[in-house]
């Protein structure tokens, strides 16, 4: 008999793992410290704790699933492969030269980001395909053996191969890939076509290259991962989370790891998404705070939105264009430098600052009392009542509040600020740049944030949600039950899913529709088969068209309606285009023809056993843990508020603020004036007061 | 709690300028121009009722440094307090009241609050097509560069005036396209309005007034305490340029003047306006001037109009940097960009370290035009960037955007649009002025014409003949140069290429920074191992 679903998430500090039991609807969770230099010691640690905590044997966990930073931390770091680059000739110094633009305008030491492959690890080798795909000259294969002794005596372990408009013609692509398999047949290679087949060489470069780059670390660690696994009787298929929110095999990754790296974030949005369905939401905004960032995700109707780019390994501050440009499909979010770890300070002109720069795990808050003295966001809400100093993380943190006090009160005297003042400035402030960031997003989707429900998750999500509502004029948020651990059981949600893509350039008013069908079912074909060996059968099929107003400079990836398509499938095709337009620019298309620059597909197939009750359920009565005093603004300072066991909650138990409700893992804050409830799904719901002006 | 301390102060700084972001982002959205959405070539600003600016948008490129306040003053000089009502769009793309040239478009929105006006929104941005030549430096007049549009209200309380935008539909090229992007500004415009009010509400304010006082004031000082720590002084530079023909180069001259805790620009001495498109407007001057000090002072600190108050700006009438109408200014960047390099040669008398070597700037681009095989025109216009100067303590980047930060077209889509080849576009090994820090690259980039008719070709190219200063005994970056099958070709004129000519841009490097026999050995030996030097 198999009941059971195993979730894994390893983090930057900690991994988390949730057992859930499909049959009853329970969960075991455990928050353990990440061991960076094996990530497998601190997940099979955790895994034999909940197994041993209810005596389960291995053998009845039906699946695994599992998402990791690991990758993008060896992006960050610079931990990867020694990786080279082998380009069409004449073009080695695209990576390096990217698109001749600076994050910062006002830095004049700006630099680019900086490339995974020096310009020594960069050959060359002579072929040329043009822009419609004919070849210009023919690949040079005799000299690959050259450039694979010099691989080899450079001590390569990876090797990215770009050559100009393969995503148009992949056939020189494939064979310099074959040829230098043949030579090294230990390199890992990764084929341009392969990973990011989409026309911009210098971002399917990065694409390429950062892929390269963590192949043979990830082959590693999957392989030792399996291993472990099957070593505790464990023998479920391991499946992984992709950046775009659905589930793969390990032969998957392996091939393309690069589609791993928003994995965790990408299972944040799904729990919320999740919980959003569950409660009947048409709006979620997923809010995810941790230690070091927040995490903001819009999810209208069931599903988080897609984007196809974005940018790993931001360098600076979280700034646009610092980070490597990255071509897959993954779950739009936006990341802001803000978490219970973000430092407050005074900035050259005597205003206070909260973040982007963290005191992290270590030496992390004062509270900690592991040797941070920078007063930080977390710091401040244990000032204000927020967070209670008894039992603290489980009783797993011995809280020191007076030295955080101490820490605050300075920073105060700087400011000339009551120590209140200050620390509820903290706590404003940290919201304010999370709403600022959130408002920014909104507007560029040009949706209004009034129509949303925030949905707190993360170790600071909960703590901080009430107020960050608030500017944002929202009214209503909803925090589930093991709040800190929502990544994880996110985990458990996702279907099995793949995305392809490919170049097709043509126009509506001139398409060939046979050869336009052929290439989807082509796609079709190929990502089916990855489905097949996820082990799933019956898959969704979107089809998607990257599509433009001719003379435009850019794109809109448009839903399509499904196929086949024949001749009289354009007046459909347009339609779909010019729904879209409206959307994005809030007016109909120019009258001006239509064409597709790239077709993409997406198959999705749910998993099984539908984990339908991933909110829980309390069983035992309503209790009050106590009271304190906690600061909250509108009552004009300290409060003598009540403090809740969420364990001790029951559906329909009705509460109005100002409460706190402590789960080990995170605390939920609800000022005066919010009322809250426990839903039949055993999330809170809290709606707070109407704004008083 | 004091209704401004700091922390009150910041939360709602933070919210002005989120509300110019939140404009901003609905720009890139629903504007049509390449410029707009991928470049950043526009600007949102919020400003108080006398036009000083609270909050500009995060990304905006320097050329809007100040310009759109000034473009609300001048409104407010044209039509009065009393001449402005609920309502009212006031737009703009005069040159000189607005940011240099005719193909930005700048709109003001009056905001009342209680029937006082409280607030200005404005926004600038760079419209797909506004009639005239395209993006050519041949102009004479401005009357040559497209539609004109004096400082007027093409709104009255919310009624569209329909002659404006039926003789601008007549004037330009892409008329849907003109007319949507000014539609995207008016509502970005109203976007500002609807987040400043809902703030003045939630903080209980009645209106801007001690805000701007607050954050000005600061802002003001810290600039002010910034300039004191240098020392007073005036500090003269001079650089020769290549002019529009051999052998007649063109002078920028600037005396800096430091006193106390004020800054002067004076930029007599420079050469006079020119019968092309190359003429920058004042307020492009200004712009570039500020943001010098800017980068030098206080680059953390974001735009506001107290940061401008202690750096004044003169240039003589009729020169390159501050020409009068009816002068042709299309191409003002390519004279504009000198400036902060003038400012940075001058501050390095006194203040070396917190300056940078000559760029290998203005930016470059090549414009083709012919017939593609199935008899439809096009024009291809591609951008090509230089190395950056040398810093103390950092060498400078190669082939990156500055002053400026425009994209190049990645070689894929130039092939895909234009009949064009591009054998290679790499690094320049030794193009980096040497020094104790090397200059940034140039790049060199070969392009062979495929199209079985003509093309026309013209260029954008400077530093051809002078190379970017190095700065504290650095060297100068390498000239860059333009050639037509190998042979130097004249980049000032157009040229009709045949299939199978090749032409080979190569871009200047950056200004290098301290004695080259200071320069680390190992940083000497990576620049040999990586490429970035080569041995003769």
């Amino acid at each position: 008999m198999t009941r059971y679903a195993l979730g894994i998430d390893i983090g930057g500090t900690f991994t988390d793992v949730v057992l859930f039991d499909t049959e009853q609807g329970r969960r075991l969770t455990r928050k353990t410290l990440t061991t960076p230099g094996d990530p497998a010691v601190a997940v099979m640690q955790a895994v034999d704790q909940v197994l041993a905590e209810e005596s389960i044997p291995p053998g009845e966990i039906e699946r695994v699933v599992h998402a990791t930073t690991l990758f993008t931390n060896a992006l960050i770091e610079h931990k990867g492969a020694r990786t080279a680059l082998l380009t069409t000739a004449g073009f080695r110094d695209s990576l390096e030269i990217g698109r001749e633009r600076k994050y910062d305008l006002y830095d004049l030491a700006a630099k680019k980001p900086r490339q995974l492959v020096p310009r020594d690890l960069r050959w060359e080798v002579d072929e040329r395909m043009l822009a419609d795909g004919a070849v210009h000259r023919a690949l040079d294969v005799a000299a690959l053996d050259d450039i694979a002794s010099r691989l080899d005596g450079a001590g390569v372990t990876s090797l990215a191969i770009v050559f100009l408009h393969s995503y148009r013609n992949d056939s020189h692509e494939r064979a310099a890939g074959e040829r230098i398999a043949e030579l090294l047949p230990d390199l890992a290679v990764s084929l341009s076509s392969d990973v990011a087949p989409e026309i911009r060489e210098f971002e399917r470069a990065s694409t390429t290259v950062a892929n390269a780059y963590i192949k043979p670390l990830a082959r590693d660690y999957l392989n030792a991962l399996s291993e472990r696994l099957g070593a505790r009787d464990i023998t479920a298929p391991l499946l992984l989370m992709l950046s775009s929110g659905g589930l793969t095999h390990v032969g998957e990754v392996r091939r393309s790891p690069v589609q791993m790296l928003e994995s965790g974030p990408a299972a944040g949005a799904l729990a919320a998404a999740d919980i959003g369905r569950a409660e009947g939401l048409e709006h979620v905004l997923a809010f995810d705070m941790g230690g070091t960032t927040a995490k903001l995700c819009l999810i209208d109707g069931d599903e988080p939105e897609i984007a196809y780019r974005f940018e790993a390994a931001r360098e600076k501050r979280f700034a646009e264009g610092s980070g490597l440009p990255i071509r897959i499909s993954a779950v739009e979010l936006i990341e802001i430098g803000a978490g219970g770890g973000s430092i407050a300070r005074l900035d050259g002109l005597g205003l206070l600052k909260a973040g982007p720069d963290s005191a992290g795990a270590v030496p992390g808050p004062v509270a900690y009392g592991r040797g941070g003295t920078a007063p930080t966001v977390t710091d401040a809400d244990f000032a204000l009542g927020y967070l209670g100093a008894e039992g603290f993380a489980g009783g797993a943190i011995e809280v020191d509040l007076a030295s955080c006090r101490a820490a605050l009160d300075a920073l105060a005297g700087q400011a000339g600020l009551t120590p209140e003042q200050l620390a509820w400035g903290v706590h404003d402030l940290v919201n304010e740049n999370m709403a600022s960031a959130a408002r920014v997003h909104i507007a560029e989707k040009g949706r209004d944030p009034r129509n949303y429900t925030l949905v707190a998750t993360g170790g600071a999500g909960p703590v901080h949600a009430y107020y960050l509502a608030k500017k944002l004029g929202i009214r209503r948020v909803v925090c589930p039950r093991n709040a800190g651990v929502a990544s994880a059981l996110g985990l458990l949600l996702a279907p099995a899913r793949v995305d392809r893509t490919a170049a097709f350039a043509a126009e509506l008013d001139d398409m060939d529709w046979a050869k336009l069908e052929a290439a989807y079912q082509g796609l079709e074909a190929e990502a089916r088969q990855v489905i097949a060996d996820t082990g799933k059968s019956d898959a969704r099929v979107q089809r998607l068209a990257d599509m433009r107003n001719i003379g435009q400079g850019f794109e809109l990836v448009v839903n399509l309606p499904t196929g086949p398509y024949s001749h009289d499938s354009g007046a459909n095709l347009a339609e779909a285009y010019a729904r879209a337009y409206q959307t994005h620019f809030t007016r109909p298309p120019p009258n001006v023809p239509v064409a597709i620059a790239a077709i993409r597909v997406r198959l999705t197939a749910p998993v099984e056993a539908a984990v339908n009750d991933l909110a829980g359920r309390g069983v035992q009565s309503s209790a009050r843990s106590g009271r304190r005093e906690v600061y909250f603004p509108e009552a004009d300072g300290w409060v003598e508020a009540a403090v809740l066991d969420r364990a001790a909650m029951t559906i329909g138990d009705e509460f109005s603020g100002p409460a706190v409700v402590e789960e080990p893992e995170s605390t939920m804050v609800i000022g005066p004036g919010g009322r809250f409830h426990v839903s039949a799904n055993g999330n809170l719901i809290i709606e707070l007061p109407e704004a008083a002006s | 709690m004091s209704q401004l301390d700091a922390v009150t102060l910041e939360v709602i700084w933070n919210r002005m300028i989120a509300s110019v972001d939140e404009a901003a982002k609905a720009i890139v959205r629903t504007s049509f121009s390449t410029l707009s959405n991928e470049a950043n070539d526009f600007a949102c600003v919020l400003t108080d009722a006398d036009g000083q600016l609270l909050a500009q948008n995060s990304g905006s490129i320097p050329s809007f440094i100040g310009t759109l306040p000034a473009t609300v003053r001048h409104t407010l000089a044209r039509f009065g307090r009393d001449g402005l009502h609920p309502g009212d769009v006031i737009c703009t793309n005069d040159p000189w009241q607005g940011t240099g040239h005719l193909n930005d478009v700048s709109i003001v929105r009056p905001i009342f609050r209680d029937g006082n006006l409280i607030a200005f929104a404005a926004t600038a941005s760079h419209m797909p097509d506004i009639g005239g030549r395209i993006r050519s430096v041949e102009a004479r007049e401005i009357f040559e560069e497209g539609f004109h549009i004096p400082l007027m209200k093409i709104l009255r309380a919310g009624e569209a005036d329909q002659t404006f935008f039926e003789l601008l539909r007549t004037q330009v090229r892409t008329p849907e396209q003109t007319e949507g992007d000014i539609y995207a500004q008016i509502t970005a415009n109203y976007l500002i309005e609807d987040r400043v009010l809902a703030m003045l509400s939630e903080y209980g304010l009645k209106d801007l007034s001690e805000l701007s006082l607050e954050l000005n004031g600061r802002t003001e000082a810290a600039m002010r305490a910034a300039i004191a720590d240098i020392p007073d002084g005036d500090y003269h530079y001079e650089m020769q340029t290549d002019g529009l023909r051999a052998g007649a180069p063109f002078t920028f001259a600037l005396k800096l003047t430091v006193r106390g805790e004020t800054v002067h620009f004076d930029f007599t001495g420079t050469s006079p306006e020119q019968p092309r498109a190359i003429n920058c407007p004042f307020c492009y001057t200004y712009a570039m001037s500020a943001y010098a000090i800017k980068c030098a002072l206080l680059p953390d600190i974001p735009n506001n109009s107290g940061m401008l108050r202690p750096i004044t700006v003169e240039a003589p009438e009729n020169s390159l940097l501050n020409p009068l109408p009816p002068a042709a200014v299309g191409a003002r960047a390519s004279t504009g960009h000198y400036v902060p390099i003038l400012a940075f040669g001058a501050l390095a008398k006194v203040m070396p370290e917190r300056v940078m070597a000559a760029a290998g700037s203005p930016l470059w681009n090549c414009t083709q035009s012919g017939v593609r095989p199935n008899g439809q025109s096009y024009a291809s216009n591609l951008f090509f960037n230089g190395g950056m100067g040398a810093t103390v303590g950092s060498d400078g980047e190669s082939v990156i955007s500055w002053p400026s930060n425009l994209s190049c077209t990645p070689v894929e889509v130039a092939e895909q649009y234009a009949p064009l080849l591009f054998h290679y576009k790499r690094l320049r090994p030794n193009s980096g002025g040497g020094g104790q820090f090397r200059g940034g690259l140039g790049q060199d980039v070969l392009i062979e014409n495929l199209s079985d008719s003509p093309i026309a070709v013209t260029f954008m190219a400077e530093r051809t003949r002078f190379g970017a200063p190095g700065l504290a005994g650095g060297s100068d970056g390498e000239v860059g140069s333009v050639q037509i099958d190998g042979v130097e070709a004249d980049n000032r004129a157009q040229h009709h290429l045949q299939k199978g000519a090749r032409i080979k841009i190569a871009t200047p490097g950056g200004g290098g920074y301290g004695p080259g026999k200071e320069r680390r050995e190992e940083d000497i030996k990576a620049d040999h191992f990586f490429g970035y030097v080569e041995k003769d």
